[in-house]
């Protein structure tokens, strides 16, 4: 087991645990981004969301030497930091919980019907992801972090549910729900 | 609920992936973490190796299959050599015939190497045997194999000259008389066997009368019956040390108290006194209320 290029996160993990501080280097570099985002669109507050970062990857050091690959890497990690999230959320009890507790799924009815936007308004696509970037703010925090799962950690649905505790049919349908809120809202951005 | 059908049977099926949301998504911001914290954090990870040794779980996970096989390697030429070492007392040598006729012999002077080398190699497999050097019996391992330079380092040593070189061959009978005492293996007797002293070179003195040979036709006999001394020799030193030393009493213990007044009457007649007291004294032990004769107490 040796640390190159091709190596999968989990045996660059492994090598971690053996002591290659070289292959922390490398797991940090691919997931450092992905994680960062993951966070800082959950809690919406870049110093929050440092120190959420931060505590993540300290969690991750100070677990190396027990760890086992159990999961894919990235399942490891965004469990992480779903719990870390969760204790974030429970201390800043001024936070919203509620899509965690309560799906939320009938939210969609109250976004606005963005079909009735002019269909040849034509936006650059930097508008376009800015207008996504709202859409995905104003979704249910268990939702949201459905979709930023999805798209930060590149999860499957059975990872998600992984991730955060759930059932699939649960991670499933949150997902489908953030996917339609945001298709929705797009429909006029085009 | 306000989900229309169109948005529902888009999402129904394989809808978890949106490709134009990918790519919007793409492009919203690659917002990554600020560089002191990059480096805190590399920082943390590369002190975190350097300062802790690898786990005892990591490290006996990755030694688990050689630590695993040494073991089982040691275990297994401990167990052979002890084997070999216990097994080789039970295991004698079957007695071959003498290697060559005693007429022969006196014919043929300069086939005395040649005859000693013949009883070496009939003896071999023990000698051969890397036994360690065992207290009790280092020098009758030995000697079968070394009967010729026996003799001759047993001349020079103190010992009575009527066994020293005279002639005596080990034969079973001679094995089987009574030995002196301190030739019987107690603990003491093993420890001085054990390291050379001058009653130890009696000792051997007396061994290697016991199984020396004084003139060469005599070497093959000896040669022959040397695996049965030596084998009977042992038996006598590996008798355990309470036989050497029963109680006068021995053989009384279920017996009424008149015979063993009786005893010690006879005793006191032989005048073995000590022996007397001795068993007078378990006497009084055991029959405590039991009235002595007048002269007992």
């Amino acid at each position: 087991m040796t640390l190159s290029a091709e190596s999968t996160d989990e045996t660059l993990m492994l090598l971690y645990r053996d002591g290659d501080a070289g292959a922390f280097d490398a797991l940090y570099a691919r997931h450092k981004g992905g994680l960062y985002r993951y966070l800082l669109r959950q809690c919406r507050n870049a110093a929050a969301a440092e120190e959420l970062f931060q505590d993540v990857w300290m969690n991750l050091i100070r677990a190396r030497a027990g760890y086992s690959v159990q999961a894919k890497f990235t399942t490891y990690l965004y469990r992480l930091a779903h719990n870390r999230l969760i204790d974030h959320y429970r201390k800043n009890s001024h936070v919203a919980m509620v899509s965690f507790e309560a799906e939320d799924c009938e939210a969609i009815a109250e976004l606005p019907d963005e079909r009735e936007r002019p269909q040849d308004e034509t936006l650059d696509a930097k508008r376009q992801a800015g207008r996504l970037m709202e859409l995905i703010a104003g979704l249910p925090e268990a939702q949201r972090e459905a979709f930023l799962l999805q798209q930060e950690g590149s999860m499957s649905v059975e990872e998600i549910a992984q991730a955060t505790g759930v059932t699939r049919e649960t991670a499933k349908s949150r997902l489908r729900y953030a996917m339609v809120k945001l298709r929705q809202g797009m429909l006029g951005w085009r | 609920m306000a989900l229309n059908e169109r948005n529902a049977g888009n999402t129904s099926g394989d809808a978890e992936r949106d490709p134009r949301l990918d790519r919007l998504y793409r492009g919203a911001g690659r917002d990554t973490p600020p560089a002191r914290l990059d480096a805190a954090i590399l920082a943390a990870a590369h002190r975190e190796v350097g300062a802790r040794p690898r786990s005892l779980t990591s490290t006996l996970r990755r030694w688990h299959v050689p630590v695993s096989i040494a073991a089982v390697v040691i275990v297994s030429v401990s167990l052979v050599i002890l084997l070999r070492e216990e097994g080789g007392e039970q295991i004698v040598p079957a007695p071959v015939p003498a290697v060559a006729p005693p007429a022969e012999q006196p014919a043929a002077p300069g086939r005395q190497p040649a005859l000693a080398e013949a009883a070496r190699e009939t003896t071999q497999p023990q000698a051969a045997a890397p036994a360690p050097p065992r207290r009790g019996s280092r020098d009758d391992a030995k000697a079968p194999a070394v009967l010729g330079k026996r003799a001759d380092s047993a001349q020079p040593e103190p010992g009575p000259p009527s066994m020293s070189g005279a002639g005596i061959v080990a034969t079973p009978e001679s094995a089987a008389k009574p030995l002196p005492q301190p030739f019987l293996a107690t603990p003491r007797v093993a420890e001085e066997r054990a390291a050379p002293s001058p009653g130890d070179a009696v000792t051997a003195g007396k061994m290697a009368g016991a199984l020396s040979v004084p003139s060469e036709p005599l070497v093959a006999r000896s040669a022959a019956e040397a695996p049965q001394a030596k084998s009977m020799a042992r038996a006598v030193q590996m008798k355990p040390p309470e036989q050497d030393r029963l109680p006068v009493w021995y053989g009384f213990e279920k017996e009424p108290p008149q015979k063993w007044l009786v005893r010690i009457e006879e005793l006191k007649r032989q005048g073995r006194a000590v022996e007397a007291e001795e068993m007078l004294a378990e006497f009084k032990r055991r029959f405590p209320e039991h009235p002595l004769p007048p002269g007992s107490k």
